[in-house]
């Protein structure tokens, strides 16, 4: 780790930040990670006080990889990404201690001129609902010039003949680029919003549920194509969307949120097969398992808290099932383990190091799994995968032996591809 | 058959496909409907007397070159008759296709540019802007046209000098087409700036913006094209009506006596007292010219308005 010479992680910046269509932005850290995402609490002021849509969320993003953000709707997933680039409604405000680094220069400190400069140009966002994004008057081509020629300045038949290239990259015959949206099936409209997205050459790419609304066989092809562009282009991409089965086929990492807040960050083939915060034991539950026999899937019960009056302490403790005393009391501070999984939950106190409390004050419901956590390859594990990704070599993932299960059976013992 | 076709070709060769078929079927879909069909004739028809005049008809004439007795009724040399000068309605009234035509096509030009730009500006920056212009076009929707001219004409009049002219047109004319413009701009503003305020909250307006791309970039380019069904349905109705109006003003005597419109002719008819001396065939042919041209403009409207518009659309 202290050679950068033979950190994956430093590789695979080099090769991609070596790979950019033009210098980075003058500001730039070279040697920053590409985007680290600090206490980001979003705010929307309402008729009856304020809500905390996104509240003291943190996470990073590496060149090349993918993040994916899970949770239910409402959660501040979207809200999360737009707040990146401060794609906000007129009433929602980021707070002061926010920080959004990209290449180290931070876009929350940026007045609004200044990071529009950044806008699209550096984060771009595939939108949910392609129909909508598109302007059904215009041709495809002139609106994915559109970006080209205000934000690189370039002369129209040049925009033109680039929105061309950037349709046939996205699979897409060029002279369709001269059909009006209606012209086109949906998935070849969502893969016209991505050739939008990739207009500018971005450093990231916000994925906003780009995969909704579209029947299994398209969303099979758009997310092989996020796979293709990500591996050829080497885009690094944070992708929302509350389908898990996304995430475990593109992502490396992935931030599971409830109500505003982070519930568990980590490798996805980490979290998917052994989840500790029990909002993700309960969302992978709810995920049906065509291996198994049972016909019902779990539930999670209620539903998301009015954001305008959050319950105290852990979000989370009116519907979970391992809520103890504390959980109504105290936030839960973020602990990280050794396989660099952070999640923010009472049962893993700091110091825990990944073994559960044992004595959680409802009916016994945990169970200390005695080889959970540690056991996996120190540290080193997160970051090695995801360069071995970057290559475009598959990495099993890790067995299902770790798995932390309740008595009651959240989850069944799954490996990662049981979701794809 | 494996020639190879340069990519620029095929985008170009597609361009025109495209373009072809969306023609074709808006044809179509307007084509089955007859009362729009008969309205597209009777314009044609109309606009081929405007455009040559004298080719079918001859020279205007004036009371020097008038070549019948005065108030004959129609007969094989005058078809409809000849007015209290000795001039051939049939001519005057083939000549006042060509200004009265003129005019509303002025007047609309100017109630379209000025309806839309204002429409477009209130609706999508809002806020304050909106309320201002809005205000304003409520003062303009409830100002009577005829007394704002009887105002505006002698003004205007006084300050250019009548007789004078203005790019060849004379300043009568103009008064006439600014009075029409600047009174029924309003309800265009009003009907554009709905469209704009629905339109502006799509997906893609907010993308556009995402993108970079400024205020005036927006409503030019995304605002202004997705209103384009409204106004061009609203232009052939905002004509119908810029040439009754034109009439109305010419009749109570604020025309250009030198250039016979429709109206002017009426109003001439009314000064010669042609209906008390029963000359039907100087009312009528001018009349019926208004009527139909109206009515044409009118059909056509409503046929654009059910064509262009996708929710009024039936499916067949």
């Amino acid at each position: 780790m202290t050679d950068p010479m033979t950190d994956p992680v430093l590789d695979a910046q080099a090769i991609i930040r070596g790979r950019r269509a033009w210098p980075l932005p003058k500001q730039a850290d070279p040697n920053a990670p590409l985007l680290v995402v600090e206490h980001l609490t979003t705010r929307f002021k309402m008729a009856g006080g304020s809500i905390k849509a996104v509240d003291d969320v943190s996470f990073t993003l590496n060149d090349g990889e993918a993040l994916g953000i899970a949770g239910e709707s409402g959660c501040g997933k979207t809200t999360t990404a737009l707040s990146l680039v401060r794609l906000l409604p007129a009433n929602g405000r980021i707070g002061k201690d926010s920080s959004v680094k990209l290449f180290g220069i931070d876009l929350a400190k940026k007045s609004e001129d200044a990071l529009r400069r950044y806008r699209w140009r550096e984060i771009s966002i595939i939108f949910q609902g392609a129909m909508n994004a598109l302007n059904p008057v215009r041709r495809i081509n002139e609106q994915i010039a559109e970006p080209i020629e205000l934000r690189l300045k370039a002369d129209k038949a040049d925009a033109l003949k680039r929105a061309g290239e950037l349709l046939e990259l996205v699979g897409i015959p060029a002279r369709r680029g001269q059909a009006y949206p209606h012209e086109l099936s949906g998935g070849m409209r969502q893969r016209a919003m991505i050739a939008m997205a990739l207009a500018c050459d971005p450093a990231v790419v916000i994925g906003d549920e780009p995969t909704t609304a579209l029947d299994v066989m398209v969303q099979a092809q758009i997310l092989e194509l996020l796979e293709r562009l990500r591996r050829e282009l080497g885009l690094s991409l944070i992708l929302i969307t509350h389908d898990l089965s996304v995430i475990a086929e593109t992502c490396d990492r992935v931030m599971v949120m409830y109500a505003g807040k982070v519930a568990e960050e980590g490798a996805v083939s980490v979290i998917f097969t052994t989840p500790r915060h029990p909002y993700t034991q309960k969302l992978i539950g709810a995920f049906p398992n065509i291996h198994a026999d049972r016909r019902t899937l779990d539930v999670i019960p209620g539903s998301p808290p009015d954001l305008r009056e959050p319950p105290p302490g852990c979000r989370f403790h009116p519907r979970c099932p391992f809520a103890m005393a504390v959980c109504s009391v105290e936030v839960p501070p973020e602990v990280t383990f050794a396989d660099g999984v952070r999640v923010a939950c009472h049962l893993y106190p700091p110091g825990s190091d990944g073994l559960p409390i044992t004595e959680p004050t409802k009916d016994a419901l945990v169970q200390p799994a005695d080889s959970a956590g540690p056991g996996l390859g120190a540290g080193v594990f997160g970051d090695e995968e995801f360069a071995l990704e970057l290559r475009g070599e598959t990495v099993e993932p890790e067995s299902a032996e770790h798995t932390f299960s309740p008595s009651h059976g959240l989850t069944d013992d799954r490996s990662l591809d049981d979701f794809k | 058959m494996t020639t190879e076709v340069l990519p620029e070709a095929a985008i170009r060769n597609e361009r025109l496909r495209l373009r072809l078929k969306s023609i074709r079927s808006f044809w179509r879909r307007f084509a089955a409907r007859p009362d729009g069909v008969i309205g597209v004739v009777v314009l044609i028809f109309f606009s081929i007397l405007a455009i040559a005049p004298g080719f079918f008809v001859g020279p205007l004439q004036t009371v020097i070159t008038a070549t019948g007795l005065p108030l004959d009724p129609p007969s094989t040399a005058h078809w409809l008759g000849t007015d209290e000068l000795g001039r051939d309605i049939l001519n005057l009234t083939v000549h006042g296709t060509r200004i009265s035509m003129f005019i509303g096509l002025l007047a609309t030009v100017i109630t379209i540019l000025l309806g839309a730009m204002i429409g477009i500006v209130s609706g999508y920056v809002g806020g304050r802007t909106d309320t201002f212009l809005m205000r304003v076009t409520d003062f303009f929707l409830v100002l009577p046209t005829f007394v704002l001219a009887l105002i505006l004409a002698p003004i205007i009049l006084d300050i250019v000098g009548a007789g004078s002219e203005v790019f060849g047109i004379r300043v009568t004319l103009i008064v006439i087409v600014i009075v029409i413009g600047i009174t029924s701009w309003a309800s265009t503003a009003r009907i554009i700036r709905s469209q704009t305020l629905s339109v502006k909250e799509r997906a893609f307006v907010g993308r556009a913006r995402v993108i970079g791309s400024g205020g005036g970039h927006i409503m030019w380019r995304h605002i202004l094209p997705n209103t384009m069904n409204l106004i061009v349905a609203n232009t052939v109705l905002v004509f119908g009506g810029a040439i009754l109006t034109e009439t109305t003003l010419s009749f109570i005597g604020l025309g250009d006596p030198f250039a016979p419109s429709w109206g002017e002719i009426l109003n001439a008819a009314e000064s010669a007292g042609a209906m008390g001396l029963g000359a039907w065939w100087y009312v009528v042919p001018p009349s019926v010219c208004i009527v139909l041209v109206v009515l044409a403009f009118t059909l056509v409207g409503s046929a654009l308005d059910d064509v262009l518009n996708p929710r009024l659309r039936v499916r067949r």
